[in-house]
């Protein structure tokens, strides 16, 4: 079996250096508004956007993904 | 003469192979002879009505710490296990620097449930690098130990405080792949890392900030030595676990190398999840991967005091932060304050059906028992009160030592459990020995396989079952030499009744450094543990003087022929 004989699954990415929700929706879904395209990534990967970020104070304060999250780009399928 | 020779048993070597009548003689720590032995042995073992199999292998320990104050990893050996592989979840002891220490013993109190008193009272810190680690581990080891060096251990050598901050720079990767490599050489069995736990202050752990490119960079490392690579996938979520399994397999592929994930658990409400990661894994393995996941035997049971933080409440962040950072005065307090007491049972009545199901286990006063062995809605019932009204007074009135137990939480459907123990893809293990100590025993699982699924639920074959957790497992890390029992391989054998096998109960005893107390399983229907050759372990002696355990694999003797290779 080839890699591209596998089966389709949720499609995701891994983050590059220095991305946040704004950088990959430009990537990702450059066809969305960026503010729906982030509401939109968010919504999928409730596991990065509802941990808590790294603290008050610590460098990743303001950007809770973490370089290697998997970032879903779509929603769960059916 | 030989060494030793155990008679009239039932061979299970390991292989798959139907069981056979014969006799194992052991010479010089390996076995010699397999058949219709004549020779008499300096010791002779009568193995009639018998199994006669190779010693069990533990893929998922983290025996760490407990090997610097006991090398016969108890009760595990006692069990039929002669091999364990630690430093999982990408955390090791080693390589670690001094100003590191208490930074790791933070990240093993709060990911794998260790007292920090024992880590105090038990553990004479007199090492940095790996192969220092690995010659202090050696002295007094009973049981074979395979040593995988943890991800964020690594980074923390390398970055400092910045591996909890940022991706590391190409020098910094270099650095790292450099590091590894002087593990291996030293005999590490392969890498860990992990992408869910969360250090002391409830931060990702340093493994978390690597990105795909550092990965990468150590399994190009991996590959070097054909070793292996261990993650804790996101295993609550299937798609997120596939996602993870796709790019183990692509390491793989890519690498040459074999890797492994876990844990996977089956339970009512995720069968069809489950079944989903499983087609995965299939069709990775069809792709020429190798992503062994790997399954726990037993079900998931889960004991808790409030006098230790427990993993059961880190969905409830009010109870959790009191349990993680208070002292026990300071949890007594928030219990009986009325306005804390108010907000904990707010945040915790949504849960009432998991309270009123929890079983009181264990209380120190005479008062109280009379409840020990009831469940929280029957006490309730008993004292006029709500079932988390009666943990909470409980808990007050023990001075935080009232134990409960969540039983049955989940991977106890037997058939399905069974269904993926025999998927010729699924590596069986998981069993966590050594951590969670206070919250479930980690030991027994072995005991339970051939107990429950071999013999009463008849889901396995005793050959299957054997074969998964020595020859198989060997092969899929790359242990040398053990396994099987063929002749001229080392001696590491288990002599075992078929009819009698499983886990004892789970008992409290106190018997880790600082007075600290962890639940065990003793082994039945065990009845002889050889290492190398040597009896360490008998249900008429208990644990002996012979120890002859090693770690796995051996140190590479000429590191520049392996890069010449």
């Amino acid at each position: 079996m080839m890699a591209a004989e596998l089966s389709p699954v949720r499609k995701s990415i891994l983050p590059q250096g220095g991305d946040s929700w704004e950088t990959i929706a430009q990537r990702e879904l450059p066809d969305t508004a960026q503010s729906d395209a982030v509401a939109m990534l968010q919504s999928w990967n409730l596991h990065v956007f509802m941990r808590a970020a790294g603290g008050v104070g610590r460098i990743r304060g303001d950007n809770p993904i973490l370089p290697s999250d998997v970032i879903f780009v779509e929603p769960p399928r059916a | 003469m030989y060494d030793l020779v155990i008679r009239n048993g039932r061979v299970v070597d390991g292989s798959g192979m139907p069981a056979f009548n014969a006799d194992v003689a052991v010479k010089d720590g390996r076995i010699a002879r397999i058949g219709r032995v004549d020779q008499a042995g300096k010791r002779e073992i009568d193995a009639a009505g018998k199994v006669v199999a190779p010693g069990f292998i533990d893929p998922h320990t983290h025996f760490d710490a407990q090997l610097l104050w006991d090398g016969y990893a108890k009760p595990a050996l006692s069990h039929g296990v002669t091999t364990v592989v630690a430093g999982n979840c990408s955390l090791s002891l080693a390589p670690l620097k001094a100003e590191h220490r208490m930074k790791l013993v933070g990240m093993f109190n709060q990911i794998e449930e260790m007292p920090l008193k024992a880590f105090k009272e038990g553990v004479v810190w007199d090492w940095e690098s790996f192969p220092e680690y690995l010659a202090r581990i050696r002295k007094g080891l009973a049981i074979n130990v395979g040593q995988l060096v943890g991800h964020s251990v690594l980074r923390l050598w390398v970055m400092g405080e910045a591996a909890m901050e940022r991706t590391a720079t190409d020098a910094e990767i270099s650095a790292m792949q450099g590091l590894l490599r002087e593990c291996l050489d030293a005999g590490a069995i392969g890498l860990s890392t992990s992408y869910v736990d969360m250090d002391e202050t409830l931060k990702p752990v340093p493994s978390r900030y690597a990105d795909a490119d550092e990965v990468d960079a150590l399994a190009s490392v991996l590959s070097e030595y054909g070793r292996i690579l261990q993650i804790v996938p996101e295993f609550y979520d299937p798609d997120l676990t596939i996602a993870r399994l796709d790019q183990l397999a692509e390491l793989s592929i890519k690498y040459a190398i074999p890797t492994t994930f876990s844990p996977l658990f089956v339970s009512a409400d995720n069968v069809e999840a489950v079944n989903r990661v499983m087609a995965r894994v299939d069709e990775q393995f069809a792709r020429g991967a190798r992503v062994w996941p790997q399954v726990q035997t037993r079900p998931i049971d889960i004991s808790f005091s409030f006098a230790v933080p427990s993993l059961l409440f880190i969905r409830l962040p009010g109870w959790y932060n009191v349990m993680r950072f208070g002292t026990r005065d300071e949890i007594i307090e928030a219990f009986s304050n009325p306005e804390s007491r108010a907000k904990l049972v707010a945040e915790a009545s949504s849960q009432m059906a998991l309270w009123s199901f929890l079983r009181l286990r264990h209380v120190a006063s005479e008062a109280n028992q009379q409840y020990v062995g009831k469940t929280l809605a029957e006490i309730g019932e008993m004292r006029g009160v709500t079932p988390l009204d009666a943990m909470i007074d409980l808990s007050i009135e023990e001075k935080l030592d009232a134990h409960f137990i969540a039983e049955s939480m989940g991977h106890n459907q037997d058939k399905d459990v069974g269904g993926l123990l025999k998927h010729p893809r699924v590596h069986i293990g998981a069993s966590d020995g050594g951590a969670h100590i206070l919250s479930f025993s980690t030991y027994g699982d072995t005991g339970y396989l051939f107990g429950h699924f071999v013999r009463d639920k008849k889901l396995l074959t005793l050959e299957e079952s054997v074969r998964k957790i020595t020859s198989e497992t060997a092969a899929i890390w790359g242990i040398p030499e053990r396994g099987l029992l063929q002749q001229g391989l080392v001696a590491d054998i288990v002599v075992f009744d078929p009819q009698a096998i499983d886990r004892g109960a789970e008992v409290y005893v106190q018997d880790v450094p600082g007075d600290g107390s962890r639940y065990i399983r003793d082994a039945i229907g065990v009845d002889t543990v050889i290492v190398a050759g040597g009896v360490a372990w008998s249900a008429a002696e208990g644990y002996t003087d012979d120890v002859r355990g090693s770690t796995l694999p051996a140190p590479i003797e000429n590191p520049l022929e392996r890069i010449a290779a």
